[in-house]
């Protein structure tokens, strides 16, 4: 009997350890939803993940202190800012509003306007080492952060938990590792819509969300499903996907919506392309959260969700030769309007917007 | 006498609005047919069943319903050898709550004609369909774009362009 129970004690600490330490990271997916793609050469794990949540909020990444990923990206707005462009740590405003994380780990693409950029690894150098604009300016500061790094007690254990069996583990490409692991454990399911769709909860939406659920996913009415159509509200690339639907993932990702003039530096897909039929094209961003990721648009310029709708009511505000053809006049009531936004407002997890997994472990020590 | 007309008509305006919101939800099979039909979940139920398997963006769903061949084999429309001549110039206009609109010819709804076909679903994984997919759709498997496969589905005219 004692045996037992002292094996048993064993078999829970040998678990617990585990958990801490191991490579079996779980998003707790709800039944039938898919995983996240992930790098073959960075595994997900629970100890990577709890690193890179440290790295993220961790102020002492920017040249001068004040800002950490955790600034631009404030888990009780969805991981955004709130600002209709983000401002790096020198101060220095940044031509487009910052991103929500939420569900990242499924995005085709990141940051707005890049066909190029897909992997959390790469993108989370373009902050840290960004010029144009500073966002933490970090360059060439990069020795003195991994020194820092490697001499907090706490990163040292950190650290070896994360990258077990790695001589020197302190350098910027770990630290980028965890930083994605971290952003690619932001996984959420649990709206209301997502309880009221997906788990048999009736009540979990009011009637005027769910006739809103109509408008938004109506051919003839909001037609909003052409860009934000599925379960995330994107597009979205994910582990078990088939040849063709990796395909179509790389298809029409990018719009022009007709929502400003496109000056430079905005001018969307075509930064990166040069080609002029790419003016104007944003990456089309989950609806996840959306009642809390104000203001909206890349550049931050439409304030309020009830002026977004009025934005494709009209069929877009300043035409331009690459408007999407999706994007044309609605004919939606005042009641489809007021339908439509209940059914955005459901979208908002406040449990994300709250998760101690994800909040900030430095609150009140740095 | 006008205060009792106008309570008269009061009361009849809401029981039609009470009916109306407790009409059993149905698809109204018309036009070119011998026999219209007005399908609901319980009349479906008893008709062959079928399953069709679909994934959308990693979530792979189970509908299940009835073959619109099998349903327009009952309403009286020509089907396998009888779909010849000036049958083939019919087609089915499937039309949803929110005035949405596909079409389908006859020809390429009969498996004499060409293999799958398009479902009436009533169920996805042994529930109900709700919400935005109303309480009937139509799922067109071998379709590539989803566009026929019309949600909300209300009405399935068959329309025949040489009588």
């Amino acid at each position: 009997m004692r045996a037992g129970l002292h094996s048993s004690r064993l078999a829970a600490g040998l678990f617990a350890a585990t958990l801490l330490l191991g490579a079996d990271f779980d998003w707790d997916l709800p039944p039938g939803f898919p995983r996240p793609v992930v790098p073959p050469d960075n595994p997900m794990s629970a100890a990577k993940v709890e690193l890179g949540r440290y790295l993220f909020y961790d102020k002492r990444m920017s040249v001068n202190g004040k800002s950490s990923c955790g600034t631009c990206h404030r888990q009780d707005l969805a991981f955004t800012d709130g600002k209709p462009r983000a401002v790096g740590t020198t101060g220095e405003t940044h031509p487009r509003r910052s991103m929500s994380l939420i569900n990242v780990a499924y995005a085709p693409y990141l940051t707005w306007a890049n066909g190029t950029l897909t992997s959390l690894e790469e993108q989370a150098l373009v902050p840290m080492l960004g010029t144009t604009p500073v966002e933490l300016g970090l360059l060439g500061h990069e020795n003195e952060f991994l020194a820092r790094v490697a001499a907090d007690p706490l990163y040292r254990r950190l650290f070896p938990q994360a990258f077990p069996g790695e001589h020197d583990p302190y350098t910027l490409r770990n630290v980028t590792r965890a930083i994605a692991a971290f952003e690619r454990s932001i996984v959420s399911m649990r709206s209301p819509y997502d309880r009221y769709r997906w788990y048999g909860d009736t009540r979990a939406l009011s009637e005027e969300a769910k006739r809103g659920e109509i408008v938004f996913s109506s051919g003839e009415l909001g037609r909003c499903f052409r860009c934000h159509g599925g379960w995330n509200f994107a597009p979205v690339r994910f582990a078990q996907a088939a040849p063709r639907e990796r395909a179509e993932s790389t298809g029409g990702d990018f719009f022009n919506t007709g929502a400003t003039v496109y000056p430079p530096p905005n001018r969307g897909l075509f930064e990166h392309t040069g080609r002029d039929a790419d003016i104007g094209k944003f990456r089309v961003p989950s609806l996840r959260n959306i009642a809390v990721i104000k203001p909206y648009m890349h550049d931050g310029s439409i304030p309020t969700l009830e002026a977004v709708v009025d934005h494709y009511v009209a069929g877009g505000k300043y035409p331009h030769p690459n408007q999407s053809a999706i994007i044309r006049p609605l004919t939606l009531s005042a009641r489809d309007k007021q339908d439509l936004i209940a059914f955005l407002q459901s979208l908002t997890d406040q449990e994300a917007l709250t998760d101690p997994r994800w909040s900030d472990p430095w609150w009140g020590r740095l | 006498m006008a205060r009792w007309t106008m309570l008269t008509l009061l009361a009849a305006t809401l029981a039609t609005l009470a009916s109306a919101q407790d009409a059993v939800p149905s698809v109204q099979v018309t036009g070119a047919v011998k026999q219209p039909l007005t399908l609901t979940a319980e009349s479906l139920a008893k008709m062959p069943r079928a399953t069709v398997k679909t994934t959308s963006r990693g979530i792979e769903t189970a509908y299940e319903g009835v073959w619109l061949t099998d349903i327009l084999r009952q309403a009286g429309v020509p089907q396998g050898e009888q779909l010849r001549g000036r049958a083939l110039a019919g087609y089915v206009l499937a039309q949803a709550q929110d005035g949405y609109q596909v079409v389908f010819s006859l020809a390429e709804l009969d498996p004499s004609f060409v293999d799958g076909g398009v479902l009436l679903a009533d169920t996805a994984n042994g529930k109900p369909l709700f919400g935005e997919q109303g309480r009937f759709r139509l799922i067109a498997p071998h379709d590539k774009p989803g566009a026929r496969s019309l949600r909300l589905l209300t009405r399935l005219e068959v329309v025949s362009l040489r009588n």
